[in-house]
């Protein structure tokens, strides 16, 4: 039977009918839910890693060791594992090493929209390109088994419009994992430079038998004097804008988009338009072949974003003189207002915000930021700079050498585990004074709530044990945690970094939490006869369950309200009334 | 042939699970589906978009100017999303706005401009439904029977409890939402 699985979900089963037995990751939209399917599967090792590189190695090792492995990863992800990457291509594997990183064109939810492929080309694994989620299936499951069969990694491309779409599938139930055993062999896996030497040789040789390989995944469809290419998702474009067009054309559609087989060039004949998501890898390739394109290099599709139906419809339409109309996509009859992504109602978040704005009022720092829900700080002016996973530290240091100013560096507690560890004992090394902000809420919150290191590591007692002062906040409680922070802020402007730890479990991991065990919530509630406007609360505490009525007097929304009570510390006149000590306390423990 | 839907509402309110609903009720009933989630699924109060699309397709996203439907579960992303709305399409409002930063909208004056727009519109009181059956979260479910209604679809498989009840309650609705 078929059933609706998103694109990351038919890769987890296709590597699962493959009998993966080792699977690692670091949480990263869109390529999250691939290890969040295979979790669910208690009879092969799956785990959440540190962050890519950690992850990258342990899937790696399993395929050195013969068993079947998958590592997954968002494409920046692939950065943080570019070191392991391009050693796993000189030694090889034993077991079937599917490598599935998934691209963000438009950058969703990313820093940068940088093109997977490159590096399949740089260190020499091959890359396949699903269109949609059955074919991200299929190629999950064939992949892991064709790793195996050359001996070498597989990298799988996913895009966002194929990793987030839900499709039909038709799943087979999962084979048994395959496991392995390790057998020595040190002159293949251990790279001295003299191995190594020789094993450069063996992998361009190797290439030829990938690019031999890479010819069994072109397929053709259609009749007519112009030739389009297509790879992956770009395919799924190509065929509805053809219908649109009205024009006949032979698809050459290519699965492998690393290496593109010279065979291919026989194929297309002189000239072809190529279509691609990212970067034009395929349009170079074909032209070091030969093949006169058309393609993102002289501009007939645009070199940033996604594609889709329309851009590839009016790119066709110039590469072949058809004249096209776009539809024009109608005026609303009242401008929306802008709704932009807010913290969650109750984010601990936004209580450590705004206690950081009051116990820091007047040394103007500079913000230094990371990746995470609290780079929505960026909406309350509280973040000047984010550029990676790991830059809050990263750069912060840099920026007070470099400045002098203070500088406020804050980090989320998965964050500070995946690439702030060996920077804090930079920071101590170098004794750059700092505040660093963990902001501790248990979990990786912004893919969904995968489990963080910290509920097994308390960063207090890390921090503590490199000898920084730290200090341990609720943000919850508002007036307790000023009082802290102000000496941890003392204790930087006497010269020495110190470690603020706000630690609240997010909020909405507590909520489900709270739903499924029955536990009611409390509300908070705005007694509008003492509230005078002063907009405390929706306005610096920011509370998006809070709205100023015409009057500028709050309004809370009970639908929304998650009744952390912060808003109620902050007012000055005592309006805002609830009850939350035992709600807190439940809390606490999710 | 192929039917192009928009979904959108505000995070928590449940536009990804309604928009998966419809895909698995036209799923059931033979066509070929795909949805993709647009934007925004971690965090609430941020708007959503998800777009689904059944018969003959390949894409799975739609383009402005490209929705036979335009669904709302919230008023404001009505008017967001308005862009999204074919000739002739219609759009499908559920009665509630959800307030954004800084300014406050009262319910009435978006609805108007909703109706004198032009546009084929049908405004439905899904969040009073819900409320009626004891909770907001129902508010998707009543908006599913009317959408099962207007899209000729069969109930999803799997639903149950006070959702199925509540789809009832939006399949009766949406006959009043005929055009
Ligand atoms: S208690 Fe106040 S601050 Fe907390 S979620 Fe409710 S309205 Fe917002
Ligand atoms: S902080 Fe208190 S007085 Fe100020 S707007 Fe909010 S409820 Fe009213």
């Amino acid at each position: 039977m078929k059933s609706l699985l998103l694109g990351n979900e038919a890769i987890a089963y296709g590597v699962l009918a493959a009998g993966v037995a080792v699977a690692a990751s670091y949480p990263g939209t869109p390529a999250t839910e691939i290890l969040e399917t295979l979790e669910r599967f208690k009879d092969r090792f799956v785990t959440w890693a540190t962050n890519e590189k950690t992850a990258f190695e342990l899937a790696y090792g399993a395929a050195v060791a013969g068993a079947r492995s998958l590592v997954s990863m968002k494409h920046v992800g692939l950065n943080v594992a570019a070191d392991p990457l391009h050693s796993s291509a000189y030694t090889g594997v034993e077991g079937g090493l599917l490598i599935a990183v998934a691209d963000d064109p438009w950058m969703h939810s990313s820093q940068n929209e940088q093109d997977s492929r490159w590096y399949g080309l740089q260190s020499y694994i091959p890359v396949l390109e699903p269109s949609d989620p059955a074919e991200a299936y299929t190629m999950a499951k064939e992949g892991l088994s064709l790793s195996e069969r050359l001996r070498h990694p597989v990298l799988l491309r996913s895009v966002t419009r194929v990793s987030h779409v839900r499709a039909p599938v038709e799943v087979e139930p999962p084979a048994p994992p395959r496991w392995g055993s390790f057998r020595r062999d040190p002159e293949r896996l251990c790279l001295v430079p003299a191995n190594a030497r020789r094993r450069r040789a063996e992998l361009v040789e190797k290439w030829r038998r990938v690019e031999e390989t890479a010819a069994g995944y072109v397929w053709t469809e259609g009749e007519g004097d112009v030739v389009v290419v297509a790879a992956g998702v770009a395919y799924t474009y190509v065929k509805e804008a053809l219908r649109r067009l009205r024009t006949e054309a032979k698809v050459v559609k290519l699965g492998m988009s690393v290496p593109v087989p010279p065979k291919v060039a026989d194929l297309v004949g002189q000239s072809a338009v190529v279509v691609e998501e990212g970067d034009p890898v395929v349009e170079m390739q074909l032209r070091a072949l030969g093949v006169r394109t058309a393609g993102k290099l002289d501009g007939f599709f645009p070199r940033y974003g996604e594609l889709d139906v329309g851009r590839v419809a009016a790119g066709l339409a110039k590469a072949l003189g058809i004249a096209y109309k776009p539809p024009t996509p109608p005026r609303p009859p009242m401008e929306p207002p802008p709704r932009p992504p807010a913290l969650c109602p109750g984010c601990p978040h936004m209580g450590t915000f705004y206690v950081l704005k009051i116990a820091t009022a007047g040394l103007n720092p500079v913000w230094s930021g990371d990746i995470g829900c609290y780079s929505l700080g960026v909406n309350m002016e509280q973040q000047d700079v984010i550029t990676h996973m790991g830059s809050s530290l990263g750069l912060g240091l840099g920026i007070a050498v470099a400045s002098r100013r203070f500088v406020v560096a804050t980090v989320g507690d998965s964050t500070f585990f995946h690439s702030s560890l060996p920077q804090l004992v930079n920071l101590i090394s170098s004794s750059v004074p700092i505040l660093v902000v963990v902001m501790d809420n248990s979990y990786t919150a912004m893919t969904g709530g995968q489990p963080s290191p910290s509920r097994v590591t308390p960063v207090e007692k890390l921090t503590e044990a490199l000898g920084i002062p730290t200090f341990v906040i609720d943000p919850a409680r508002i007036k307790e945690s000023v009082e802290a922070v102000k000496r941890a802020v003392e204790v930087v402007k006497q010269g020495r970094p110190a470690v603020v730890v706000s630690k609240r479990p997010c909020t909405l991991v507590a909520l489900r939490r709270a739903r499924a065990a029955g536990v009611e919530v409390p509300k908070y509630w705005v007694d509008v006869d003492k509230c005078v406007g002063c907009s405390l609360c929706y306005g610096l505490l920011r509370c998006s369950a809070i709205a100023p009525r015409g009057d500028r007097k709050a309004y809370i929304d009970p639908a929304l309200c998650t009744g952390c009570g912060m808003c109620a510390e902050v007012c000055p006149t005592g309006a805002i009334k609830g009850e939350r000590e035992r709600w807190l306390e439940i809390w606490r423990q999710a | 042939m192929a039917t192009s839907v928009v979904f959108v509402g505000v995070g928590g309110q449940g536009v990804v699970t309604l928009a998966r609903w419809v895909g698995e009720a036209a799923l059931s009933a033979g066509y070929d589906v795909r949805i993709a989630e647009i934007h925004g699924v971690s965090q609430r109060g941020g708007s959503v978009e998800v777009h689904l699309r059944f018969g003959e397709v390949y894409a799975a996203v739609v383009e402005e100017g490209g929705a036979d439907y335009v669904v709302a579960l919230e008023a404001l992303e009505a008017l967001r999303a308005y862009r999204y709305l074919k000739e002739g399409g219609l759009l499908v409002v559920n009665r509630r706005v959800i307030q954004p930063p800084g300014r406050w909208f009262n319910v009435e004056e978006v609805v108007e401009a909703i109706k004198r727009s032009g546009a084929r519109s049908c405004v439905v009181p899904c969040f009073d439904v819900a409320l009626e059956l004891g909770s907001p979260v129902y508010e998707n479910a009543v908006m599913l029977g009317i959408l099962a209604r207007l899209l000729g679809l069969p109930q999803p498989p799997g639903l149950d409890g006070r959702n199925r009840e509540a789809f009832q309650r939006g399949f009766n609705l949406g006959a009043s939402c005929r055009l």
